[in-house]
């Protein structure tokens, strides 16, 4: 009935090895591109490829944007990649489909799926809800892009996160003496580095929620995340439905082992279709190939459009699909998740409220480069529309006055190129004092510290000196600061430098 | 220019002795703009310290700063300080927040401790490089403010400033102060951006008396010593003197 184990043993892993060695290189360039450009650094291939790559990142901008947006244009690689050979994308490069790969997984033991195949639409439900939701002119629905989502976790949570323990460490481990030296070889050796502390943005764990999430679902079923929900798996495997390279079964070599089927990271191979697998569904990871004893399945040309297995949906199906789509992007549309009522937030120079809606596909490189930690992804209720938008945390870091890198990184425009003089002109905020809280206005201490940090040329903040009594019988001066709002672009060193504990005293808001 | 200003005081080998460790403490803050803004000090005069220093033998000159923002090997770099130390056969050090420790300051009249950089404090020839600006809560930043980049918690150090820079003076007792005053900022002090506030004075002082350092830089503001409250409370405490007359100013053209 089944092969018997050593005659599996003797199948080669030849493209197994392969693959993985693949997929281990496309991780670590995902990660090299990433620690590269945090806070500011460069690397030797653009370092938003990945996102480039993305047909879904890409098609949704540019429908969102109205635009043509030329980087993004490689997406149409991959879409080209996939009608060579399917979702090769999935099984051998998409950083998401590698971890998720990797997690272990709850393997079935029957050979066939308890869970219904029309699930699998649900994944084509999320494309065409993200789609129809662009056209619409909104990319909040991007949340769910895998590479938005894998880079945001590990630049924007994993790396913060990782870093400020580091640094906790390095102060825990300072106190013994006989360590001292080794703790100052090792501080000395990280500055400048991605690993050099970072402020903690505490909300930004939340985004750490669906990527753990998505690997816990594999407790369900192997690569659930790629099986069910992936949109960009199903704007894959939509195409993958005419790709010209495809799995085949020689009948006549076949002895129904089932070998296969039970390795199919996606079960993609029927039993009962003579172990044909599902186009769409396949990820070219050439398990099968390598695991069958005898030798009865290739990849190779196929012309035409395969016969359409049960799995996939039927034509009557995808446009209930899209029926769905339409209907959930329509009330998203009437009804915006936005609370107008509530005030905005502070976002990078060169950017606004709807080229973030439209153009933003929430990557996180701007939140990776930002070199002050300034920038961090928008958790607001109040705006969840513009989820994980980048906005400015002044008390966590300024937007340093000879920096322009936002801009610089942003793969779609949603934030401008500015050179350094016009950034150095772009009003993101102003800043205002609660004089209750402010040393000198409140207690008739000295500070200042707001007014010798301001970097404009001309200073925004004005100070007035009151002569006070000093105690011993003279006067002494305290200088109380105002902040000149027609000066004042927002920057929010003020704010990070104020010495108040907690909340600061002084504080920058968003301009209408 | 520096080198003609240390041989009036007898040279850099009466400071210098062979094998010596020596720190040469610049401001390199704000480095926003180049050398020409007056927000940091020259990378010439920088370089040419530390040539002499290690013309004199020393053991090793390192260079080092804690920027109020940014990080040490961008602000080094950016303000060409770097490129200036290192032809000169000194090295910039970054400076490691693990090496501050509470210090003592047991002649202090405002604070009687605050975290200090160790290194500061160990070497053998502290050499205090700051640059003369306008600075609205200390009126200027000379050589006693300068010396807020060895010190941790700035920001509270700020009320009383003056006398805490004159207690923080009274620890921290640089061998030589050497401000740099080829350009001085005039206004909008101490982060600068204007070449308007900027005036070409051509001047370096050089002193063992970081009072008296400060109030002559002052003169070339248009103020006096008693301008400057941190001048004021140093010669209170008796640091120096900030009385032009009972010192020995040279005066020397170069």
């Amino acid at each position: 009935m089944g092969a018997k184990p050593d005659e599996a043993l003797k199948r080669s892993n030849g493209w197994r090895r392969l693959r993985q060695a693949v997929q281990i290189l496309a991780l670590l360039l995902f990660l090299y591109l990433l620690l590269g450009t945090a806070r500011g650094g460069t690397t030797f291939l653009p370092h938003d490829l990945f996102l480039r790559l993305d047909p879904l990142a890409g098609i949704s901008a540019m429908l969102a944007g109205r635009s043509w947006i030329a980087p993004m244009a490689l997406g149409g690689a991959t879409l080209l990649l996939t009608l060579a050979v399917g979702r090769a994308w999935c099984g051998w490069v998409c950083p998401m489909g590698t971890l998720v790969g990797w997690m272990p997984a709850r393997r079935p033991r029957r050979s066939r799926s308890d869970i219904p195949p029309y699930w699998r639409q649900v994944k084509y439900f999320l494309l065409f809800t993200i789609l129809l939701a662009a056209a619409l002119g909104s990319l909040t629905l991007l949340i769910l892009d895998p590479i938005a989502l894998v880079f945001q976790t590990v630049g924007s949570v994993l790396l913060p996160g990782l870093s400020s323990r580091i640094a906790a460490l390095q102060e825990w481990l300072s106190d013994i003496e006989a360590l001292q030296p080794t703790v100052e070889w090792f501080d000395t050796h990280i500055q400048g580095s991605p690993l050099a502390e970072q402020n903690f943005f505490l909300p930004s764990l939340l985004i750490v929620l669906p990527f753990v999430v998505i690997l816990a679902l594999n407790a369900i079923r192997p690569r659930f995340w790629c099986r069910y929900l992936c949109p960009l798996g199903g704007c894959l495997g939509l195409v993958a439905n005419v790709a010209q390279i495809r799995h085949k079964v020689d009948e006549e070599k076949c002895k129904p082992c089932q070998l296969c089927t039970l390795n199919c990271p996606t079960g993609a191979i029927d039993p009962e279709r003579k172990f044909a697998a599902n186009a769409a569904e396949c990820t070219t990871c050439l398990d099968c190939l390598d695991i069958c004893p005898r030798g009865a399945i290739s990849f190779r040309g196929q012309w035409g459009l395969v016969a359409q297995p049960p799995q996939d949906p039927s034509r009557r199906q995808l446009l209930g699909s899209l029926g769905v789509a339409a209907v959930g992007a329509a009330l998203l549309w009437a009804f915006p998740l936005v609370n107008k009522a509530k005030a905005q937030l502070v976002r990078p120079p060169g950017t606004s409220e709807e080229d973030l809606l439209s153009k933003c596909t929430r990557c996180g490189q701007c939140v990776n480069v930002c070199p002050t930690d300034a920038i961090q992804p928008s958790y607001s209720l109040a705006e969840l529309e513009g989820l994980w938008t980048p906005m400015l945390v002044p008390r966590l870091g300024y937007c340093d006055y000879s920096c322009k890198s936002c801009g610089q990184v942003c793969p779609t425009g949603a934030i401008s190129k500015l050179t350094l003089e016009e950034k150095r002109r772009t009003v993101i905020g102003v800043a205002r004092i609660d004089q209750e809280r402010c040393i000198p206005w409140a207690e008739g201490r000295n500070c200042i510290v707001c007014e010798e940090m301001c970097p404009v040329p001309e200073k925004a903040i004005r100070v007035d000196e009151q002569r006070v009594d000093d105690g011993h019988g003279g006067t002494t001066s305290v200088f109380h600061p105002t902040v000149k709002e027609d000066l004042c672009i927002g920057c929010g060193i003020c704010e990070y430098r104020c010495p108040v504990d907690g909340e600061s005293a002084i504080r920058v808001f968003p301009v209408s | 220019m520096v080198q003609a200003a240390l041989k009036v005081l007898g040279g850099i080998e009466r400071f210098v002795k062979s094998g010596d460790d020596v720190i040469i403490k610049p401001n390199i803050s704000f480095t926003d703009y180049s050398f020409e803004y007056a927000t940091f000090t020259n990378p010439e005069v920088v370089g040419a310290l530390t040539a002499l220093c290690v013309g004199a033998g020393a053991g090793r000159v390192r260079v080092m700063e804690l920027p109020v923002s940014g990080r040490c090997e961008e602000e080094y770099a950016r303000s060409g300080i770097a490129a200036a130390v290192v032809a000169a056969g000194g090295q910039m050090e970054a400076m490691s927040s693990g090496k501050f420790e509470e210090t003592a300051i047991p002649g202090g009249w405002d604070i009687t401790s605050w975290p200090v950089y160790r290194d500061v404090l160990d070497a053998d020839v502290l050499i205090n490089v700051p640059i003369a600006k306008h600075h609205t809560l200390g009126r200027l930043t000379l050589g006693m403010k300068n010396l807020m980049g060895v010190i941790l918690n700035r920001g509270e150090f700020h009320s009383n400033l003056g006398q805490r820079l004159a207690d923080l003076s009274s620890l921290v007792r640089p061998t030589l102060t050497v401000v740099d005053a080829v350009r001085i900022l005039m206004d909008h002090g101490p982060t600068g951006g204007s070449l308007d506030d900027v005036k070409l004075a051509n001047t370096i002082i050089a002193s063992q008396d970081i009072v008296a350092a400060d109030a002559y830089a002052a003169t070339l503001f248009g103020l006096t010593g008693a301008d400057v409250p941190a001048v004021v409370a140093g010669a209170e405490m008796g640091l120096g003197t900030m009385d032009l007359g009972s010192v020995q100013v040279e005066e020397i053209s170069v």
